[in-house]
């Protein structure tokens, strides 16, 4: 009889520690909830508010440096070897020189980019590549507008005060130990954070954010009529989609309603925003980034030699919109203005 | 009427929990008892209840009938009857006529002279469907959490929420779940058959013993549960299936909002393996 | 009132130890002395073992040993032979089909080569498993049922690991050996043919599963609650029906109008229980070969659910500009 109290409290005890261990691994609640759908369809995103805070403080804006006069010389005259932004005044000029230093390289001041003997000199990589990312910052705020409304980026949105964006990638090296005779991966097959520690696909990237494979694997009729896309690219395409969840903070449901996929009408709008945000990361990655490849030092590249480029996550960082849609565009008008003359014809070009 | 050559003598009165003997009658094969009574009324509101809300909506497909939950926004408060509070009255009638069910079961089992299982196992249901509409609403703070009643309009529902977390998949206590809903499909597929091959031999032999059953499974993996253990173990994997589903849904949402693929980080990153190089 | 639930036996009667009932010319000696394990025998028989290891069982263990072993191998040169690693990322190992540009010729190996032959071996060894059953029945003179129950989960296999890659024209349409990943390969599947909860084979082998477990519950809490009358003895109920048989009918008859037999709900659990791989098989055969949208299907047969709009209206923006999707 004491044999089976006994027994019986062991096994009570193993039940509620199991039953704690389980739950330490989770989160606590309460937790809130948004409807994002027709009530019942279960179309809803789910929020920790205590990780929302800390992503609320993670998303403040930087203080900006009041406006520059518009009077006076045009940086162009002023300074030598100004290739964009030649039509701003020296004030406003040197107010974005300030900001970017602030937004990209607070600890390591102008000299990052600078020869600070010679301030005209293009000597640093880091310039070069600024330089061509005003131009990029430029592109996407007038002719992205499709994805980034009026909000707009600046270095900020990506940068957050580090030279290196925290979410960059490079091309995966899916065969680290060279081509062997067993044990392939297949690109996948690993706990990887850009796929949420599944195993999915994890550089959906290279063929969906660099190169234009097509991402759409589901049919549009019932009975089959030559859509010959295979269970493996739903894969990819699923592992694409986890990403674009991850960098938004946000699930499936806030595109879609999974009861079907592939079908626009009747669905959220975001979807076309996404959309439009796929092809506007392609665009930036070929047009920009991967032109910079012999710019950037060995020490910047992936393990295949590559350029960093850029994802989802690189301006969102987690929030559905990137600084939770605050716009820091009001205050440096400069970053979206077309850019000039020379650079608009290849940048429109790649945008195909 | 309607009654099997052995069934006049167990026709006793006596058993029920409420009522004494004001019900305690059969219509045809049916026990009645109070709680027969209270079944029927629940079922029947709640039925008539989902008709008038298919009136109410555009189709009388039973495939594609579909009675809604409120809106998040009215909490868990009644909403209005045509934006979900019928829902929620017909959830009550559910909720009443599964346990009016279970009591009933409890009021035939005494009757009868046997042991609760099956109405505590049919309980151990009803508590999933309690955890579904009632206590992951409430935890959650709006009765909209609730799954849809509707056939395919439910499968919307059950897609839609586990796309919430990226990959439902791996949810560890839904894989659990998963392997016990086969486990007791495969447990049940051999005790079906194994009862049957005795029953049924080889053509031109006799009925065959629960050695034979003993030793064709000692034979093929070498051990067998035997006859009281099968039907212990069946029971047994068949409720744990229904608890790991009933736990796998209350922690997705109340305790859980990411994707569920990194619930495992806490795997990965057990201290233990640091002590080992990675390559 | 404390009473015995029927749950664990509490005192466990020790008899002699049961060597099997004695099998015909033509067949291996059992092989195992046999002995008492007291927990097992707290929910079941504590007996352990014999076992018999005939030519069958012994080829199908060679094979399946074949099978894992290279599966295993695999997994290891993923993680760059590291035993550690091996361990922690165990279940995200996976050893995956062909790409499906392979077709249904023989890759190299190292791209779904190994799979192949894993996905040979396996099946052999399945085959050789289902013969053993077979074969035991006949030389215990009883039924074959547990063979054909066998069967269905066979047929369900060869559907998702050959039959259908055949029909589809690429090995690259099979599951991977791996536990995430074939949870990954469930998931796509779903995805790329329109949401498999429209498949109405789907739907029906669900029905199964489900069904089997309720089914399980019923009839194992049944022959419990009657234990007190020896209800789980169902061979002797079945040929002269006692009072457990009774009780446990009336029940259900009592309960929603209609009852099985002691040998009947056995039928019940059979079918449910096959059913469900069996349907489940057509419904994977179908899908891709047949149909390649369920929810268009069952939007073209009238069964899908429609929901009011709560959004603005919303194109697909890869009409408007005229570029590729």
């Amino acid at each position: 009889m004491n044999r089976a109290k006994t027994l019986r409290s062991t096994l009570m005890a193993l039940l509620a520690v199991g039953t704690a261990l389980l739950l330490a691994g989770c989160e606590r609640p309460p937790m809130e909830s948004v409807q994002h759908g027709f009530r019942g369809t279960g179309m809803v995103q789910v929020y920790n508010p205590r990780a929302l805070e800390a992503k609320v403080e993670a998303n403040e804006l930087p203080v900006s440096l009041p406006p520059a006069s518009d009077e006076g010389p045009r940086a162009a005259k002023a300074y030598q070897n100004v290739k964009v932004l030649g039509d701003l005044s020296v004030g406003q000029f040197t107010r974005l020189m300030a900001s970017m230093t602030a937004w990209i390289a607070p600890n390591e001041g102008c000299g990052y980019c600078h020869n600070v003997a010679n301030f005209a000199d293009d000597s640093k990589y880091t310039k070069v590549v600024a330089r061509r990312m005003i131009e990029m910052t430029q592109h996407i705020n007038a002719d992205w507008k499709n994805h980034v409304a009026d909000t707009g980026v600046t270095c900020w949105t990506c940068h957050r005060g580090q030279p290196v964006p925290n979410a960059i990638w490079f091309k995966a090296n899916h065969q680290p130990q060279g081509s062997n005779f067993i044990g392939d991966k297949s690109g996948q097959n690993e706990p990887h954070p850009a796929v949420n520690l599944s195993t999915l696909p994890n550089d959906p990237f290279t063929p969906f954010l660099l190169e234009a494979k097509p991402i759409r694997v589901g049919g549009n009729t019932a009975l089959p009529s030559g859509n010959r896309a295979s269970i493996k690219q739903a894969e990819w395409t699923y592992g694409l989609m986890v990403h674009f969840s991850q960098s938004l903070g946000v699930n499936c449901t806030y595109c879609h309603n999974t009861q079907n996929f592939s079908k626009w009408e009747g669905g959220p709008p975001q979807r076309v925003t996404a959309w439009h945000g796929i092809r506007m990361a392609r665009d930036l990655n070929a047009a920009y980034m991967e032109p910079l490849t012999e710019v950037f030092p060995a020490h910047r590249k992936g393990e295949l030699g590559d350029v960093a480029k850029l994802n989802c996550a690189t301006c969102h960082q987690g929030a559905y919109k990137p600084l939770h849609g605050q716009s820091m565009l009001k205050g440096f008008p400069e970053l979206s203005k077309p850019a000039a003359a020379s650079t608009v014809t290849a940048a429109a070009e790649a945008k195909k | 009427m309607a009654m099997l050559s052995f069934e006049k003598k167990y026709r006793v009165r006596g058993g029920t929990l409420v009522g004494g003997d004001l019900f305690d009658f059969w219509v045809g094969p049916f026990y009645v008892g109070f709680f027969g009574v209270t079944t029927a009324f629940f079922s029947l509101l709640g039925t008539v209840l989902i008709l008038w809300g298919a009136s109410q909506g555009p189709t009388w497909s039973p495939w594609a009938i579909n009675i809604a939950p409120p809106d998040l926004k009215y909490g868990l408060a009644l909403a209005p009857l045509a934006e979900g509070g019928l829902w929620q009255i017909i959830t009550v009638c559910a909720l009443g006529a599964f346990g009016s069910w279970a009591l009933r079961e409890v009021e035939i089992c005494r009757k009868l002279g046997m042991g609760y299982h099956v109405p505590v196992a049919f309980s151990v249901a009803i508590l999933a469907y309690f955890t579904l509409v009632v206590i992951r609403p409430v935890l959650m703070g709006a009765w909209g959490h609730g799954f849809p009643y509707g056939i395919f309009s439910h499968l919307d529902w059950v897609s839609n929420v586990g796309y919430q977390y990226l990959h439902f998949h791996y949810n560890p206590a839904h894989m659990l779940a998963v392997t016990f809903f086969f486990t007791t499909t495969f447990a049940l597929s051999l005790h079906g058959a194994l009862v049957l091959s005795s029953t049924n031999p080889k053509p031109g032999e006799i009925v065959k013993t629960p050695e034979h059953e003993d030793t064709f499974f000692r034979d093929i993996i070498g051990y067998s549960v035997g006859t009281l253990g099968i039907h212990r173990l069946g029971l047994f994997l068949a409720i744990a299936a229904v608890l790991f589903s009933a736990l796998c849904i209350v922690i997705s949402g109340p305790f859980w909002t990411r994707g569920w693929p990194e619930w495992w980080s806490w795997w990965l990153n057990l201290p233990i393996w640091s002590q080992w190089p990675l390559n | 009132m404390a009473q015995y639930l029927n749950l664990f036996t509490t005192v466990q009667a020790t008899g002699p130890l049961q060597h099997g009932v004695p099998l015909g010319p033509g067949n291996s000696p059992r092989s195992v002395e046999p002995f008492f394990s007291y927990w097992a025998g707290k929910l079941g028989n504590a007996q352990l073992g014999p076992i018999y290891l005939g030519g069958l069982g012994l080829a199908s263990i060679i094979c399946g040993v074949f099978a894992i072993t290279i599966i295993g191998m695999n997994m290891l040169a993923s993680v760059n032979w590291n035993p550690v690693q091996f361990v922690r990322q165990l279940f995200w190992l996976s050893l995956e089909p062909p790409p499906p540009s392979y077709g249904l010729s023989m890759p190299p190996l190292n791209q779904g080569g190994w799979w192949l032959i894993v996905g040979v071996f396996l099946t052999a060894s399945m085959f050789l498993w289902w013969a053993r059953t077979y074969r035991r029945a006949r030389e215990l003179g009883m039924g074959t049922h547990i063979p054909w129950a066998f069967a269905a989960a066979i047929w369900l296999y060869l559907v998702l690991g050959l039959f259908r890659p055949i029909l589809m024209g690429s090995w690259g349409e099979a599951v991977p050996y791996g536990i995430f990943s074939h949870l990954d390969w469930t998931a796509a599947f779903s995805l790329r043919y329109g949401n498999l909860f429209y498949n109405p084979f789907h739907a029906l082998s669900i029905a199964f599963l489900y069904g089997s477990v309720l089914l399980f519950a019923m009839h194992g809490a049944t022959i419990l609650a009657v234990g007190r009358y020896g209800g789980e003895r169902e061979i002797e109920q079945i040929v002269d029906r006692g009072t457990a048989s009774e009780r446990a009918a009336l029940f259900w008859r009592w309960t929603m109008g209609f009852n099985a037999t002691m040998e009947s709900i056995h039928r019940w659990a059979w079918w449910f229980a096959v059913l469900c791989p069996l349907t489940g098989g057509i419904g994977i055969l179908l899908t891709g070969t047949a149909v390649d949208n369920w929810y268009l299907w069952a939007v073209k047969h009238h069964v899908a659910p429609p929901y009011p709009d709560v959004f603005p209206a919303v194109t697909d923006p890869a009409l408007s500009s005229g570029a590729k999707p």
